[in-house]
């Protein structure tokens, strides 16, 4: 016989209050998510807009997203970084408020977005158990930064269809899919939420003629394409070039944005704008489906026993050491990486340098906390 | 040993505990198993996981609850015994042909909506009186739609854990109809006529006909069915068609649901709401019990430890485990062991550089499907028994045959994978 709790009006109310305190108590734990974690422009900054600048109907929601604008003041091509399209891939993120606080360009200029799906950062993703907040230290204190969901809030996009068709090209995927922002291009000013997100994103890179877009990701050590730049075809010859240049500080592959993969930003801002379009993957063991215990000091770390034992069984695309795979290496590659695009570039809007910027070894050696403003 | 094996040791026992020896419910069992968990790991009383592991199941529970009021109406309203009534009158003489036609009836909602709780909550309730009714035994009829609705979830076009293998290594959701029908169509038939066909060899016309209401159907005529075919209608608009505005499969139940109170025999709804509800929530409160679970075993690491625990076994024991641990796994979640199983496991097998990624995947996502006959979860398998009323025991002894079956066919199909190739 199973055991039944009596059902009468003093079970009731006592469950009543037990609900009535956990929601208290989870809704002030969940609203801490949206907190947002200062950025401080450096003295690259010269200018800072939201994006619904370039798309309206952003303005006043969960979309609606700081672009950070660093003008060298000599004319020349541009770059668009997205950070934070994946908040729970957090070196693009790192690297994009790096660049915001510490570049400052030679010429050309440089557009930074850190929270490319804004919403996506204030949620974490149901049974990965990802920690809300990392933190880094710099060289006068800690940092906090916010550790988010691959895709948009439900709070902001729900619900999900079982299916979700990319409007553009029919393409079918999991609905799970659907508050994806790498799966949203070119967006669509009707759209869900995601999609005008990306709307917003596709719109910005077309009025401001944006020369280069890189989208910064991470992906879990076991994906095939990780290490990776992955470019359209416009934009091959570019990361090529780059390639050449950083292979001797990294193990970095080149691959096409593959032509039947749809909504993602290598594919769909190649194809529906002039930018030159790539996106950058790096090995972080948080966001996998083989790592131990998740925690901040994996996100930053990346040492887990489990990732160097799969590697060890051959069940691995990168090199995973025991030592794991910090933030700061995996910040390093996307630095380096970006501003070899930037020196490699010799198209027909003039050229683009990100100035004065560490090396690989350096950001490895000194940490990327050592790049990032103390906090004020 | 690893301390992410000793917390899931703790985990498991804790549950087997409280369900087997305190006869907790499973539900409970699964909160108490995910609170041993985090507090051996190290985490205390982590109420936000707890909470945040659930919020997987949400959409599922509405669809449950949603599905569970119109099934219901149409069977207050009357449409239920008269749309029996057709299919009996019509199709008796050729009990095989009546049984493919029913399985694929069962199937069609899992089809299109990539769900096997869709499947056995909407068709599956409709075939379920038809089958007790040319005599297949409870036990059976309960099997036939268990197994019926997860081969609608593995079928073409929609089969969302091959969606999210797909995903996990950027494979593109093309060109999976053909291995997926291979690997469902034949277990389908096989099954059905496996379970039912014995029992329904020489049916009696008039013995059926006393049977069944064939005055309902006469009396209400065609609007009966208005909800059934708005449900079909919309579940395969939403589908079919990009720029029908999704409202969602629970918005859609609801919709037919409401439809369905105008158009047959008139009923006190709240009453028969509430009695639909009551049996309902235990379902739903085991959902969230394996939400809690699931999350407390990634956030102290014993997921991963289940994971490269597989692998570390090298490649002949993935393909053991894709055929025994993956279907187990489905009793946590058959999604969540595409992902968290299936995508590491393609990557293994496409390593080895031997196979068609796109047949080994659909085979994975085959193997996955079937998890959700697992117990405790057992998502189809409870649902099928709740219809034709019976605990899920009975009716899961009858899945075993067919169950080893589909495993057989889909290791089958995988291991020659090289043919495809």
């Amino acid at each position: 016989m199973k055991k039944r709790i009596p059902l009468n009006y003093i079970t009731a109310a006592v469950l009543c209050v037990i609900v009535i305190v956990l929601v208290i108590v989870l809704a002030m734990q969940f609203g801490l998510a949206n907190e947002k974690e200062p950025i401080y422009p450096g003295p690259g900054v010269t200018d800072m807009k939201m994006l619904s600048t370039w798309f309206p109907a952003l303005a006043g929601t969960n979309g609606d997203t700081e672009v950070y604008i660093l003008d060298s003041g000599v004319e020349g091509a541009s770059m668009l970084v997205l950070g934070g399209t994946h908040p729970n891939e957090p070196s693009g993120f790192i690297s994009a408020i790096m660049l915001i606080e510490s570049c400052q360009p030679s010429s050309g200029t440089l557009f930074v977005i850190p929270r490319a799906n804004n919403s996506a950062f204030t949620c974490t993703d149901p049974q990965e158990a990802a920690p809300m907040r990392f933190t880094i230290d710099t060289n006068n204190g800690t940092r906090w930064f916010r550790f988010g969901s691959r895709a948009t809030n439900p709070t902001d996009q729900w619900p999900d269809s079982e299916v979700y068709v990319h409007a553009s090209s029919g393409q079918q995927l999991s609905g799970s899919e659907t508050r994806n922002l790498n799966r949203a291009y070119p967006g669509r000013a009707d759209g869900n939420f995601t999609e005008k997100v990306a709307y917003g994103i596709t719109q910005m890179i077309q009025s401001e003629d944006i020369t280069i877009t890189v989208d910064l990701h991470e992906a879990s050590p076991e994906y095939t394409t990780v290490n990776a730049i992955v470019a359209h075809e416009r934009a091959l010859d570019l990361a090529t070039l780059a390639l050449w240049m950083v292979e001797d500080d990294m193990k970095i592959s080149v691959e096409a944005s593959p032509k039947n993969l749809h909504g993602l930003s290598h594919r769909e801002l190649g194809d529906y704008t002039d930018t030159l379009a790539l996106l950058m993957e790096t090995a972080n063991a948080s966001q996998g489906r083989l790592h131990g215990r998740i925690d901040s000091a994996l996100v930053t770390s990346g040492v887990d026993k489990f990732y160097a034992r799969a590697y060890g069984y051959g069940s691995l695309n990168v090199d995973y050491p025991e030592t794991g795979i910090s933030i700061s290496e995996r910040c390093a590659r996307h630095i380096t990486c970006l501003k070899e695009f930037c020196e490699v570039y010799d198209g027909d809007k003039g050229l683009i340098s990100l100035g004065e910027m560490p090396s690989y070894d350096e950001i490895i050696r000194n940490g990327i906390g050592h790049y990032l403003s103390d906090p004020q | 040993m690893d301390i992410e094996l000793i917390c899931l040791l703790a985990m498991l026992g804790v549950f087997l505990l409280s369900n087997l020896l305190l006869k907790l419910p499973v539900s409970i069992s699964m909160v108490l198993g995910a609170l041993a968990g985090a507090i051996v790991g190290g985490e205390g009383i982590p109420l936000r996981h707890l909470f945040e592991g659930t919020f997987t199941y949400v959409d599922t529970m509405l669809i449950i609850s949603s599905a569970m009021l119109f099934m219901t109406v149409i069977q207050e309203s009357g449409a239920l015994e008269a749309l029996n009534s057709v299919i009996v009158t019509h199709f008796y003489k050729y009990p095989a042909l009546m049984l493919i036609m029913l399985m694929l009836v069962i199937m069609f909602p899992g089809m299109i909506t990539g769900s096997s709780t869709a499947a056995v909550l909407s068709a599956g309730a409709l075939v379920a009186p038809v089958l007790l009714l040319i005599g297949i035994p409870k036990e059976k009829a309960g099997a036939i739609i268990a197994i019926g609705s997860i081969m609608g979830m593995a079928a073409p076009p929609i089969n969302i854990p091959a969606m999210l293998i797909g995903g996990g290594v950027d494979m593109p959701y093309i060109g999976f109809d053909g291995p997926l029908l291979l690997l469902t169509i034949p277990c389908a038939v096989f099954s059905i006529l496996f379970l039912g066909l014995k029992h329904c060899r020489n049916l009696d016309i008039e013995k059926l006909e006393s049977g069944l209401d064939l005055e309902v159907g006469k009396k209400y005529g065609f609007k009966l069915y208005i909800p059934i075919l708005a449900l079909f209608v919309l579940l395969i608009a939403s589908k079919a068609f990009p720029a029908f505005p999704q409202i969602g499969t629970c918005l859609i139940f609801l919709v037919c649901a409401f439809i369905g109170l105008f158009t047959g025999r008139k009923f006190n709804f709240w009453e028969k709401a509430l009695k639909a509800m009551d049996t309902t929530i235990p379902v739903l409160a085991k959902l969230m019990g394996v939400g809690m679970f699931i999350q407390i075993m990634t956030l102290v690491g014993a997921r991963g430890w289940i994971v490269v625990s597989c692998l570390s076994l090298g490649i002949a024991a993935v393909y053991i485990a894709s055929f025994t641990v993956m279907p187990a796994f489905g009793a946590i979640s058959s999604y969540g062991a595409a992902s968290v199983l299936g995508v590491p496991f393609l990557l293994v097998m496409i390593q080895q550089g031997r196979c068609s990624d796109i047949v080994v995947a659909s085979c994975l996502s085959f193997l996955c499907c079937l998890g959700d006959l697992m117990p405790p979860t057992a998502l189809a398998g409870n649902y099928a028994a709740q219809i034709v009323g019976l605990k899920y025991k009975p009716v899961l002894i009858h899945c075993i045959v067919p169950f080893v079956v589909c495993i057989a066919v889909g290791l089958a199909v995988m291991l020659n994978s090289l043919t495809f190739a």
